[in-house]
């Protein structure tokens, strides 16, 4: 009879599950394999003819200097995510005080999250204005004569826009950070306190380790959704000047969207996915010396 | 063994997808040719949807209320695509998907030769009641493709330096019929107010100097190569830098690019008062309400970095190309639309500065109607020269997006001194022959 039961329970189980399952194979697993497929071949968007083409489109990758150059820039976005958690993290532990006004600043901060992406994106444009733009107004008040281009030189474009991504990310990160925090036993604090710890010590010592798991989560997620992303870019600099803008994620985007070029497209974003694959997994394993549960 | 057994599964999924694809690119071509002849049959009203890019309240809309008055049994409807690269792919996806396009605008050759690869465009070769190339004149022959006609070339686009005619005045400068790149950068120096500019350029005609010259002498080498680095390419290169670096008389490309430089709006209310653009200004210039404007606009082809006049071709020529879906079950009617709107349906598009090409239509009206109440804030000599009178012959633009691209990125590069010059040139060859290389020519 037992045996009965569980089968049917199993049954009953797999029922729950199909429609979400139906969805995750209509709208993701059967694309992934499409795009899979799409690598071996030089099928362009419009054309009627596609020819198999064997790794030529690997090969191609591998000789790629563009390709370099994204993942060079995408290594240059990614900065963004630790910079971010550690200023995410000193605002939580600040607004975690008793401080005047701690909920409308926590509003505050988190709000860039909540806020389209596109009308950020022309924000940060005017603001990063070279000659009327705000910033550099107050850095030539300040007495700097040549402030940065920002965006509209090449050696600064990866930054400013590293710029605007910690900003957006900061809040999601304190306010995650700030759920966290509300679990340190104030117990361990307190008995820390009565053996003589000061705030600094307590914070690195206490604090620090636990929300370890915290630190972990946002490192992973952060990690992947901005390896993942792109319209911050494509809403200011396309990509440019130049090519300095120009991430992986752009890339594949410019090949499938502007050139049709599908098969060149898939072959990158299956890179991009081999990539975020093995950051994980460095981080997986990577955790271990350093996230306390 | 259960590894594997996801691995193949995984392998057929592709498989089947890849199959699955096959069939339907192949499929659609087939069923191009006859599906039009029985549709007509079925009584009713027919509706027609076309797919075009500009805005529906600068022409399009009352082209189509005009229509629709006159026949009650051919009904079309105007959808709006921005023509950027996400309007482009919208539009063809619906095209692809089989939704409802009969008849669509290209506005570059190189979009229309795209669709007719695809077997998106009917030929329109089949239908004997219309000439193209004595309609619209030997202009026309830019927009063949394979030598045939896949849609119909219905506007006369121009090319130009709008000029600030009160300040050309005001520094005792005539209005320029024929000039090269270099008396443009004495009039931007005589021109330049303080810190102000002397010369600005809409990012779209922004590379034609040098397209102009590759149009005339090819964009490759007699072997196949890549022919960026033309001695003029290095000159346009050097003496735009020298503009924006030592003249100050253009804004610097980066500054211009990430601050999307409103320039209509900055020749408009007399800032700089050169500005080099196409006929689209006329929907800024005319519209007094956005853009208030106390001077007279006076027009000047684009200065050539060829030094022989004779050697000079211009962009130009005929451009909004009207296609008819090979795949639209009304292609009769939508060709019987088509006509009609190039033989001067398409006059209320003026308003926005679309000039029917057509020989049959009422050109001068569509100049009117152009300029509306506002004939007399432009110098009606020049604009008549730069519009109709300039015999200059013309190029359209066919390089692909892929190469128009790499150049721009190399020279933003260089005019961002974040590379020099040999190096920009050398480059653009380098990747423009790596792009021959992997889409040999047809």
């Amino acid at each position: 009879m037992n045996n009965h039961w569980m089968r049917r329970q199993r049954r009953l189980g797999y029922v729950f599950i199909g429609p979400s399952m139906l969805g995750v194979l209509l709208f993701f697993l059967i694309p992934a394999a499409y795009s899979l497929g799409l690598v071996f071949t030089d099928y362009k968007f419009m054309n009627p003819k596609v020819g198999f083409v064997g790794f030529d489109n690997i090969i191609r990758m591998l000789h790629d200097k563009l390709f370099y150059l994204s993942l060079k820039n995408t290594v240059l976005f990614l900065v963004a995510v630790p910079v971010s958690i550690a200023l995410g993290f000193v605002v939580a532990v600040i607004l975690n005080q008793r401080i005047y006004l701690k909920k409308l600043l926590r509003a505050l901060y988190f709000m860039p999250y909540i806020t389209s992406g596109v009308a950020v994106a022309f924000v940060w444009m005017l603001l990063f204005q070279p000659k009327q733009g705000p910033i550099n107004g107050f850095l030539r008040g300040i007495g700097i004569d040549h402030p940065p281009g920002w965006l509209s030189t090449t050696t600064t474009s990866m930054f400013a826009i590293d710029i605007i991504w910690v900003w957006f990310l900061m809040g999601y990160n304190m306010i995650i950070y700030l759920a966290a925090l509300q679990e340190v036993s104030p117990e361990l604090l307190e008995a820390a306190k009565i053996d003589g710890a000061r705030p600094g010590q307590l914070l690195r010592k206490i604090i620090w380790p636990l929300v370890s798991p915290t630190t972990f989560l946002l490192l992973v997620t952060g990690m992947i959704m901005t390896i993942k992303t792109f319209g911050i870019i494509q809403a200011t600099t396309q990509g440019g000047p130049g090519n300095s803008t120009t991430i992986l994620s752009l890339y594949v985007y410019q090949n499938a969207f502007r050139y049709y070029d599908m098969g060149y497209a898939a072959t990158i974003s299956w890179a991009l996915f081999i990539i975020i694959l093995i950051i994980t997994a460095i981080q997986w394993i990577g955790q271990k010396r350093w996230v306390h549960y | 063994m259960r590894k594997k057994g996801w691995l193949a599964g995984f392998v057929t999924l592709a498989l089947i997808a890849g199959v699955m694809s096959g069939c339907s690119g192949g499929g659609s071509k087939g069923e191009a040719g006859g599906a039009d002849a029985k549709a007509a049959s079925s009584s009713g009203t027919v509706k027609l949807k076309m797919w075009g890019g500009v805005p529906p309240e600068a022409g399009p809309q009352e082209v189509m209320d005009a229509w629709n008055k006159d026949h009650p049994d051919v009904q079309v409807e105007y959808v709006r695509y921005v023509n950027d690269d996400e309007g482009n792919l919208k539009l063809d996806t619906a095209i692809m998907t089989g939704q409802d396009v009969d008849l669509f605008v290209n506005y570059s050759a190189s979009q229309a030769t795209k669709r007719v690869t695809s077997g998106a465009a009917a030929d329109l070769s089949s239908f004997t009641d219309y000439n193209i190339d004595e309609k619209m004149g030997p202009e026309a022959e830019g927009w063949k493709i394979d030598g045939k006609y896949y849609g119909v070339p219905t506007t006369k686009s121009s090319f130009f330096v709008a000029l600030n005619k009160d300040a050309l005045d005001a520094a005792n400068l005539p209005v320029p019929k024929d000039w090269t790149w270099e008396e443009m950068m004495e009039y931007a120096k005589k021109l330049k107010k303080g810190d102000g500019y002397g010369f600005i350029q809409n990012t779209e005609p922004y590379v034609d100097p040098i397209d102009s010259v590759l149009a005339k002498e090819g964009y490759t080498k007699a072997d196949g190569t890549s022919n960026l680095d033309h001695p003029l390419v290095r000159k346009w290169l050097e003496s735009l830098n020298r503009m924006m670096k030592d003249d100050q008389t253009t804004p610097p490309l980066g500054e211009q690019l990430t601050s999307k430089m409103p320039v209509e709006q900055m020749f408009l209310s007399g800032e700089v008062p050169m500005l080099n653009i196409g006929a689209w200004l006329l929907r800024s210039s005319n519209n007094f309400t956005d853009y208030p404007r106390d001077f007279k606009i006076a027009f000047a082809p684009v200065p050539r970095l060829e030094e022989d006049a004779a050697n000079y071709v211009t962009r130009g020529g005929l451009g909004d190309y009207i296609s008819i879906n090979a795949k639209s079950k009304h292609q009769k009617e939508a060709w019987e639309f088509l006509k009609w709107y190039a033989d001067g349906g398409m006059a209320p598009m003026a308003a926005g500065g679309r000039l029917p090409a057509s020989k049959d239509s009422d050109q001068d009206a569509a100049l009117k109607s152009m300029l509306g109440d506002k004939g007399d804030t432009y110098d009606q000599e020049s604009l008549m020269y730069v519009m109709f009178d300039n015999k200059t012959p013309t190029f359209v633009r066919t390089v692909p997006q892929e190469v128009m691209d790499l150049r721009s990125q190399e020279y933003e590069k260089y005019f961002l001194g974040a590379q020099d010059l040999n190096t920009t040139v050398s480059e653009m060859v380098k990747r423009h022959n790596e792009y021959l290389k992997s889409n040999p020519q047809k």
